[in-house]
């Protein structure tokens, strides 16, 4: 076997050499500036996010005489919240949890069954489903609330808590089985047919293999419902008509008079009705990103 | 000319005690198509990253034509390279994305669209011209990405895992097109694949990796009949070559039933080393299967006939336990499952490593 | 290659042949095929069914009469209606601005929609392209500038509106402080359209910034590497590499943002009230609404609605020119 030459090395440890220039610029760090300027950024940006909720919180604790001051801190009180809750107030936000939750058991029940068929089985006519579903979202409140309202009134739904959970229904349903079939989509079929295969009813299949595999989806549709029914002013406005009745978005209309706004009583309560959000918010937020992308982007 | 370097070249990632590359040497000539290959992890890829500018140089340096690269961004090291996944740009056609690169250096447009036909007429990608990347198929991208990189007519071709994502067939077909192609061009190339049967039959030269360190860099005849360490020698050939730790004897080691006789060089090395135990490697191809009863005996499990030849699995009693050996049967007469047959040695196509380091000796 | 460790096996008989017979007809396949399907989507339907295409239906008819809340019968008070029909002299007159009005809050209209979608997209690109790098405090900062989403929409309004106060607002204070004069931010002026702007952009931006960036992690790194191979610079990357590959998801994202924002009742209404410098279509009609005219109410619907159906169509056609799947 003739000798070839050949480079045989063996790893030894090396001395390492005094490099000239110094310190080699990385490329994964970024530049001292360049990371300043981007923090900056995002603390202002940040600030403008939070600060219009921090100032109510913070004149929620200032008698309303004081609201206008600019002190974070004067003659700290909490009458507001106990002016507040003294009166309908709690009646109210009762209601409101009890709209918004059925809205969000019933809402994502109906998006997720939805839109699983639609993802799942592509049915004759599910294009124009999904478009007609688009659709709806370009409806204008004014177009529908009359006949809406009369219809409930046939049904003796009016001020009753179904005539909210069914119009919000309307409202989130079809835009999260459009998300929610994105979503679905990006669950590979091969688990469905595993599950066939294994004995599961489609039923089955949906409700024990995929459901807990578009926890995100799931998340951003839950998420979605509960604030539309939370916050939805035009529909709670007209539909209760008994005082008892109201939900929060109507209710607290009552503290902005035509000349004279309660501040501190408005804001009290304003704290006490994003709390609820911001907690179903919190319990949500890590799955945001993810079930928003692919639902939202795929068409 | 444009030679390539790495001298005493590492990349260690924070937070990570054990380098990914760990104090490369190496060498590649103008014009050589050099491949490096190694297990998943063994840093072939990080090596080719660090030439490319993609990833930090810790300690030592990378040279091009023989200027220090190191600190230089990618497009100013004169390179250009193809990825795995190809990554084209999606909402550009095929004309568009080859000609990107030439766009952003200001080449006028007359001189761009030709320099790209003719990069396209070399590929085969002429039809193709106006399509964009989802509409062409896997074979059909790989060819853009390497025409991306030709345009661009760089000193250096890189390309990490270029045939990965292709069928069998195709792999095989654009392999000798692109061994072609670089012999026609005359590039320097350095080539990462995780594949030796690619490593073997592109290469000018072969430098193996595990760990993010240089077993061997030699080329594919030295790599396959002298291999500097038992990892390379296990590495290199399919099926893989038989490494068994085995007791030295006076005469040689003691293969079971066998005496292999081992030469004066590799005994002395074996006794300046103060081995009582050598690992032996004997390739398939260098048993023989012989017909009195003298010779190692293999019970036989499993005969794979190919056709021209047959390689035969079976176990082999040595020492105190029983260990799987293969042996490629060159004639049409094969042995039966169940089957003993007795084995012997050709000479002089042993090798032996040290078992504690893995080093060959002699 | 053949191994020889098992004798080859001959599989079990073929399947008997498919029984002659009746095909079945088309319809009776697709039942058979899909009924699971139809099961789970036809909850949907009949509800929208009932709730939304039969109530547009009959907002539909009503625009053709002179309803208000005056002649319109109630069917619990046994009133019947005295509303005649009066064929689409809604129409003709809205149109043809006899009120006066329509083409001002058209145009006002527009102009809140294309801003604030503008900003928007701007705000919410920046922001997650700012967020897509790793650094500390990633998810803190995620966290804070994802908590207008999660406000609700009238509480915004309510805080907004304290703000810009006129007497006792921060902005004015604040603005007092720097030696500038109290500003009408809600007054009787187009002021009080930028007012509502900056609400609407403070609320809408989390969704834009959440969704663009879910896009710009699904873009492969490697196109990055490719680009800076090619000698892209920073910006060359951004417009060569993200925003093409932020497509689908900006089309998509904006489609939307347009329809919500053309639609967006709360802000305006809880902040501007009925001031006429804020009135945009969808306020305007409530207004209408509130004030009894019922059938002109619903004319200002049925207009709204095309437009945006309009618009959606086109969008999707261009969309589908550029090679979009939609």
């Amino acid at each position: 076997m003739a000798a070839i030459e050949t480079t045989v090395v063996r790893s030894t440890a090396s001395d390492t050499t005094a490099r000239p220039g110094g310190i080699r610029p990385s490329r994964r760090r970024r530049s001292r500036p360049a990371s300043i300027a981007l923090h900056a950024g995002l603390i202002t940006a940040s600030f403008i996010a939070i600060f219009p909720v921090f100032w109510v919180l913070v004149t929620s604790f200032k008698p309303t005489a004081d609201a206008y001051s600019t002190a974070l801190w004067r003659n700290f009180t909490f009458e507001n919240y106990s002016s507040v809750l003294d009166s309908r107030f709690p009646r109210w936000f009762l209601n409101s949890v009890i709209v918004a939750m059925l809205t969000m058991a019933l809402g994502v029940f109906i998006s997720a069954t939805c839109g699983y068929a639609m993802s799942r089985f592509r049915f004759p006519g599910y294009r124009p489903l999904m478009w007609l579903f688009l659709l709806t979202q370009m409806f204008p409140v004014a177009i529908l609330i009359v006949p809406i309202y009369n219809i409930m009134t046939r049904l003796g739904l009016i001020d009753t808590y179904w005539s909210l959970i069914l119009a919000y229904c309307t409202v989130a349903v079809p835009f999260c089985s459009y998300l929610l079939k994105g979503y679905f989509d990006t669950v590979p079929i091969e688990i469905d047919e595993a599950g066939r295969v294994d004995g599961l009813t489609p039923f089955g299949t949906f409700w024990r293999l995929i459901v807990p595999l578009a926890r995100p989806g799931l998340a951003v549709t839950a998420f979605y419902t509960f604030l539309t029914a939370w916050g939805e002013v035009a529909y709670a406005s007209k539909f209760m008509t008994s005082e008892k009745q109201y939900t929060l978005a109507f209710g607290m209309q009552v503290y902005v008079g035509q000349f004279k706004t309660e501040w501190g009583d408005l804001a009290a309560a304003s704290i006490m009705v994003t709390v609820p959000a911001l907690v179903v918010f919190y319990v949500v937020q890590k799955y945001l990103v993810s079930g928003l992308t692919a639902g939202g982007t795929k068409g | 000319m444009a030679e390539v370097s790495y001298v005493n070249a590492s990349r260690i990632y924070p937070g990570n005690p054990i380098p990914a590359v760990n104090d490369l040497n190496l060498e590649v000539g103008d014009g050589e198509f050099m491949v490096l290959v190694g297990p998943s992890g063994s840093g072939k890829s990080t090596a080719l990253r660090m030439l490319a500018g993609l990833e930090d140089i810790d300690t030592g340096e990378v040279r091009i034509s023989g200027k220090d690269v190191s600190n230089k961004p990618p497009k100013d090291r004169d390179i250009a390279m193809v990825f795995q996944n190809y990554a084209l740009y999606p909402h550009m056609t095929v004309a568009e994305n080859m000609g990107f690169a030439l766009k952003l250096k200001g080449v006028p447009r007359s001189q761009r669209d030709t320099r790209v036909r003719e990069a396209a007429k070399l590929l085969d990608l002429e039809r193709y011209l106006d399509r964009k990347p989802k509409a062409l198929s896997g074979g059909q991208r790989q060819r853009v990405a390497m025409g991306r990189a030709i345009v661009r007519e760089p000193a250096v071709f890189l390309m990490d895992e270029p045939l990965s994502n292709l069928d069998a067939k195709l792999r095989v077909e654009t392999r000798a097109n692109i061994a072609a192609l670089q012999a026609r061009l005359g590039t320097t190339t350095i080539y990462v694949t995780h594949d030796q049967v690619e490593a073997m039959t592109m290469g000018h030269r072969v430098a193996v990796l595990k760990d993010g360190e240089l077993q061997q860099c030699d080329t594919p005849r030295a790599l396959y009949d002298r291999p500097a360490n038992a990892f390379v020698a296990g590495f290199i050939g399919s099926p893989a070559m038989n490494l068994k730790t085995v007791p030295l004897t006076e005469g040689g080691a003691k293969v079971g039933d066998l005496l292999v006789p081992l030469t004066r060089t590799v005994l002395d090395a074996a006794k300046a080393a103060s081995l009582s135990e050598i690992t032996i490697g004997i390739r398939p191809e260098s048993f023989k299967v012989s017909t009195d009863e003298a010779g190692l005996a293999l019970h036989v499990d499993l005969v794979e006939e190919l056709g021209a030849d047959a390689y035969v699995y079976g176990t082999a009693h040595l020492g105190d336990t029983d260990e799987q050996v293969v042996v490629r049967v060159a004639d049409r007469a094969v042995p039966e499952m169940g089957q003993t047959i007795r084995l012997t040695v050709v000479p002089d196509e042993t090798h032996v490593f040290s078992p504690a380091s893995g080093e060959r000796l002699g | 290659m053949t191994t020889t460790t098992t004798p080859p096996v001959r599989r079990a008989g073929d399947p008997p042949a498919a029984a002659p017979g009746r095909r079945p007809g088309r319809l009776r396949k697709s039942w058979d095929k899909y009924w699971y399907a139809y099961a789970m989507v036809t909850p949907v339907v009949i509800v929208l069914g009932v709730l939304v295409f039969y109530p547009l239906i009959r907002g539909v008819l009503l625009t053709f009469t002179n309803a208000t809340t005056r002649n319109i019968g109630n069917p619990r008070f046994d009133r019947p209606g005295t509303y005649r029909n009066i064929g689409l002299d809604n129409y003709t007159n809205i149109l043809s601005n006899q009120d006066g009005q329509f083409y001002k809050v058209l145009v006002r209209t527009v102009v809140w929609t294309g801003s604030c979608v503008l900003l928007h997209y701007v705000i919410g690109l920046g922001l997650a392209v700012m967020l897509n790098r790793e650094m500390r405090g990633r998810t803190a900062y995620r966290v804070l500038l994802i908590l207008p989403w999660a406000v609700p929409a009238f509480i915004s309004a309510f805080a907004w509106r304290f703000l810009f106060n006129e007497q006792g607002g921060l902005i004015n204070t604040a603005l007092g402080w720097v030696g500038l004069g109290p500003v009408s931010w809600l007054g009787q002026s187009n002021l009080i359209l930028l007012s509502v702007i900056i609400v609407n952009v403070w609320l809408g931006v989390p969704f834009m910034m959440v969704a663009l960036l879910g896009g710009l992690q699904s873009i492969p790194a490697e196109q990055y590497e490719a680009a800076e191979m090619d000698g892209a610079s920073p910006w060359q990357r951004f417009t060569n590499v993200t925003l093409p590959g932020l497509r689908s998801v900006s089309m998509t994202v904006i489609l939307l943002g347009t329809i919500w924002t053309f639609n967006m009742f709360p802000i305006i209404f809880l902040i501007a009230r009925s001031n006429e410098y804020a009135q945009i279509l969808v306020t305007y009609s409530y207004n209408l609404f509130y004030n009894g005219q019922l059938a002109r109410s619903a004319t200002y619907g049925v207009i709204i609605l095309s437009l945006l159906v309009i618009f959606a169509t086109g969008y999707r056609r261009v969309l589908r020119k550029q090679g979009e799947v939609w």
